[in-house]
């Protein structure tokens, strides 16, 4: 490895601590955004989930007061056909104010977890069904519940794949940003560690020079900056004048 | 007036001599009857009788554009299911009007005017049907509604009658027993010929109970039709201080290569003395055969609905024992047997299926048919005797309006129908409290590739 080689090398050292230091900050900053992020929009999307899933079955619920007043099953078994299209919508279920299984979107039959809950129930509740996977389930009086009540079921998974969409491309966002930053920053770091390299390497064949009792002449001399300032003064220290012309 | 052998003449060419093409060539019997049959459908005929070469059809949705209400046309506007997994029962409904149709016209029409029919498939699919009622009914032409098939279609397009309720066009006898086009809110935009399936579910019960089988459970299609009669069954089992023992649904659309294996482990579970089916004919015989090979050994009941001849098909299909699969069968009809042959209705439906033998439309007929899509005609069924049966009394009813028929006046002419004899040994009755023509049920079992009337339920399916 060649001198000047070394003394790159050890510029480099000086600033290890500087680049360590700037990738881990933004780590950490992408790290913090993004774990708020997740919860934020977790939570957002969770609420407007649970919040349309009430106003559909309370939408429903509204709709089948008179439906149901006329034992009109097959007219709110299209109602409910038609909500249950609704992407998230996995399932609906209308019970009597007695409990009774009136008009349902099951295949090929009503879950036994469904059958054994009390249909009076109308909070947010959810439910794991083996075979059909995970659900948050809310309901809805119909009439305020003395003619029965409205239950929908939306889908768990479906509303982590949003979340995992909408955080991914926040996630997506803050990495680019990241890996710019850290790319930035370690350019910026070269940049400034150049002249220093440039300036370690006149010091030392200023010295190799002195013991053979010649005077190089370097072009950082001229720099107009601190690193030419400080090549000046070394060189006054060790020549005399730095403008001098000495030969062998 | 038009004769019927000019009925699917274009407009600008002149009328042939009778018996004779444009360039007065002889015209086949069979020519004739062919001309007659694609006539009724909308279909031009472009020089095709003198040829003798069949019909000639433009692409599009269907045939032509009707002409608006002429002196010499009455449309009636269908739409129904002539694709999918049941496209037998529309298919076979509009094969057995056709008959009567093509017959009708053949003899000058009624008062004078040959009655035509414009075609669209919803598949049995409720959004295109209510789709297609649109179109139908901001179409001018269109003088009645008639012929849908199913209650999930019809449920739907029913609001659609009440929206545009200011053009007064009924629907008539369509293919289904539900409840919604009976009672209010929209049961005074349609007429009914059939019994409802309240009725057949009632009668079902009924009889499954006087014979010691009261554990009851429902196979049923997951909508509208499948919940109406569930709900028959619900309420007739109520009658008798029961309830339903268990229920298995499925999806509309299941076709009979599905397994139904789930759904009769779910009814199994319940120990079930009898299972009424309410559902289509592919996914019935699914579940049918699923139910015998899983060893579900107990009557199978299915609502005239289902399309039994399109059923016993399916489930013989390919298979030698096929008698052992269908012995649980039994299957309740709103028409009598087509083999009962003393109804002058049913010999009437007989000469005139074997006259014309209509043929399914085709794709240019009804643009959602996929050319390929083969369906093999069922030679008799009850589904095409229904179809006979809504083209007489339809024809009779626009008789009864002599010669100024209007939509205003359609409601009149129902009610005056007050004993009228189809020829099926049942008086057709309608009148402002009244909107279903028959009350009948009748139940059929599988005998010989053939459901035949069943009399004895005790030494059929005794418990």
């Amino acid at each position: 490895m060649s001198a000047k080689r070394k003394d790159e090398l050890r510029v480099r050292k000086l600033f290890r601590k500087t680049r360590f230091g700037s990738a881990a900050l933004f780590g950490l900053v992408v790290l913090s955004i993004s774990v708020l992020s997740i919860r934020t929009v977790s939570r957002e999307l969770r609420d407007e989930y649970v919040g349309n899933s009430e106003s559909i079955a309370k939408n429903i619920a509204d709709s089948s007061v008179d439906i149901l007043l006329n034992r009109n099953l097959a007219t709110l078994q299209s109602l409910i056909d038609q909500f249950v299209q609704i992407q998230s919508i996995r399932y609906i279920y209308i019970t009597s104010d007695e409990g009774e299984f009136l008009a349902h979107t099951f295949v090929p039959g009503i879950p036994d977890q469904i059958l054994e809950s009390d249909p009076s129930v109308n909070e947010p509740v959810e439910r794991s069904i083996p075979g059909l996977g995970d659900f948050v389930e809310v309901g809805s009086p119909i009439l305020s519940g003395v003619a029965g009540n409205v239950h929908v079921g939306m889908d768990l998974e479906l509303l982590g794949l949003k979340i995992q969409r909408a955080v991914g491309q926040q996630v997506y966002l803050l990495c680019i940003i990241l890996v710019v930053g850290v790319l930035a920053t370690l350019w910026l770091v070269r940049l400034a560690s150049r002249p220093l390299a440039q300036l370690l390497g006149y010091t030392t064949v200023l010295a190799h020079s002195r013991q053979r009792g010649t005077t190089p002449h370097d072009p950082i001399l001229g720099r107009d900056d601190e690193i030419g300032d400080m090549a000046r003064l070394m060189h006054f220290a060790a020549v005399g004048d730095p403008g001098g012309d000495e030969s062998e | 007036m038009g004769r019927p052998d000019e009925a699917g003449a274009p407009e600008e060419t002149s009328a042939p001599e009778p018996g004779k093409g444009p360039r007065g060539r002889p015209v086949s019997r069979r020519a004739l009857i062919r001309s007659t049959v694609g006539a009724l459908a909308g279909v031009p005929l472009v020089g095709g009788l003198a040829a003798g070469d069949g019909l000639r059809r433009p692409p599009g949705r269907h045939l032509r554009r009707p002409k608006a209400s002429s002196d010499d046309e009455i449309v009636l506007g269908i739409s129904a299911a002539f694709s999918g997994p049941s496209r037998a029962l529309g298919t076979e409904l509009y094969r057995g009007s056709m008959a009567y149709f093509s017959h009708l016209n053949e003899n000058g029409g009624v008062n004078g005017r040959r009655l035509s029919l414009k075609l669209l498939d919803d598949g049995y699919q409720p959004d295109p049907c209510v789709a297609n009622t649109i179109e139908l009914m901001r179409d001018d032409s269109v003088f009645l509604l008639f012929n849908y098939v199913g209650t999930p279609t019809v449920t739907r397009a029913l609001p659609v009658l009440k929206k545009f309720r200011d053009q007064q066009v009924y629907l008539f006898f369509p293919f289904t027993g539900a409840e919604p086009q009976r009672e209010p809110p929209y049961g005074e935009f349609a007429f009914n010929l059939r019994a409802s399936y309240r009725q057949e579910t009632a009668g079902l019960v009924d009889n499954f109970l006087a014979i010691g089988r009261r554990r009851v459970a429902v196979f049923y299609q997951n909508d509208a039709y499948g919940r109406s009669g569930w709900a028959g069954v619900r309420e007739a089992l109520a009658a008798h201080g029961e309830t339903i023992v268990g229920e298995a649904t499925y999806t509309r659309g299941t076709q009979f290569d599905s397994s139904m294996r789930r759904q009769v482990e779910v009814l199994e579970r319940r120990s079930p003395d009898a299972i009424i089916c309410i559902g289509a004919y592919a996914a019935c015989a699914a579940f049918a055969r699923d139910a015998e090979e899983l060893g579900l050994h107990v009557p199978v009941a299915n609502v005239s609905f289902v399309g039994s001849e399109n059923l016993l098909a399916l489930m013989s299909e390919e298979r030698r024992d096929a008698g052992s699969h269908t012995r649980w069968l039994v299957n309740s009809q709103v028409v009598p047997s087509y083999a009962d042959t003393s109804l002058p209705a049913v010999r009437e439906y007989h000469e005139l299926m074997a006259r014309f033998d209509p043929p399914p439309p085709t794709p240019d007929q009804v643009s959602r048919i996929v050319e390929g899509e083969e369906y093999e005609t069922v030679p008799q069924s009850f589904v095409s005797l229904e179809g006979f049966l809504n083209a007489k009394l339809i024809a009779e009813i626009i008789r009864r309006m002599g010669d100024d028929p209007r939509r205003s006046r359609i409601e009149d002419a129902v009610f005056q129908v007050r004993d009228y004899d189809l020829g099926v040994g049942e008086r057709v009755r309608f009148g402002p409290g009244r909107r279903q023509g028959l009350q009948r049920v009748y139940y059929t079992f599988p005998e010989d590739g053939r459901f035949v009337p069943l009399d004895d339920w005790g030494a059929r399916f005794g418990a």
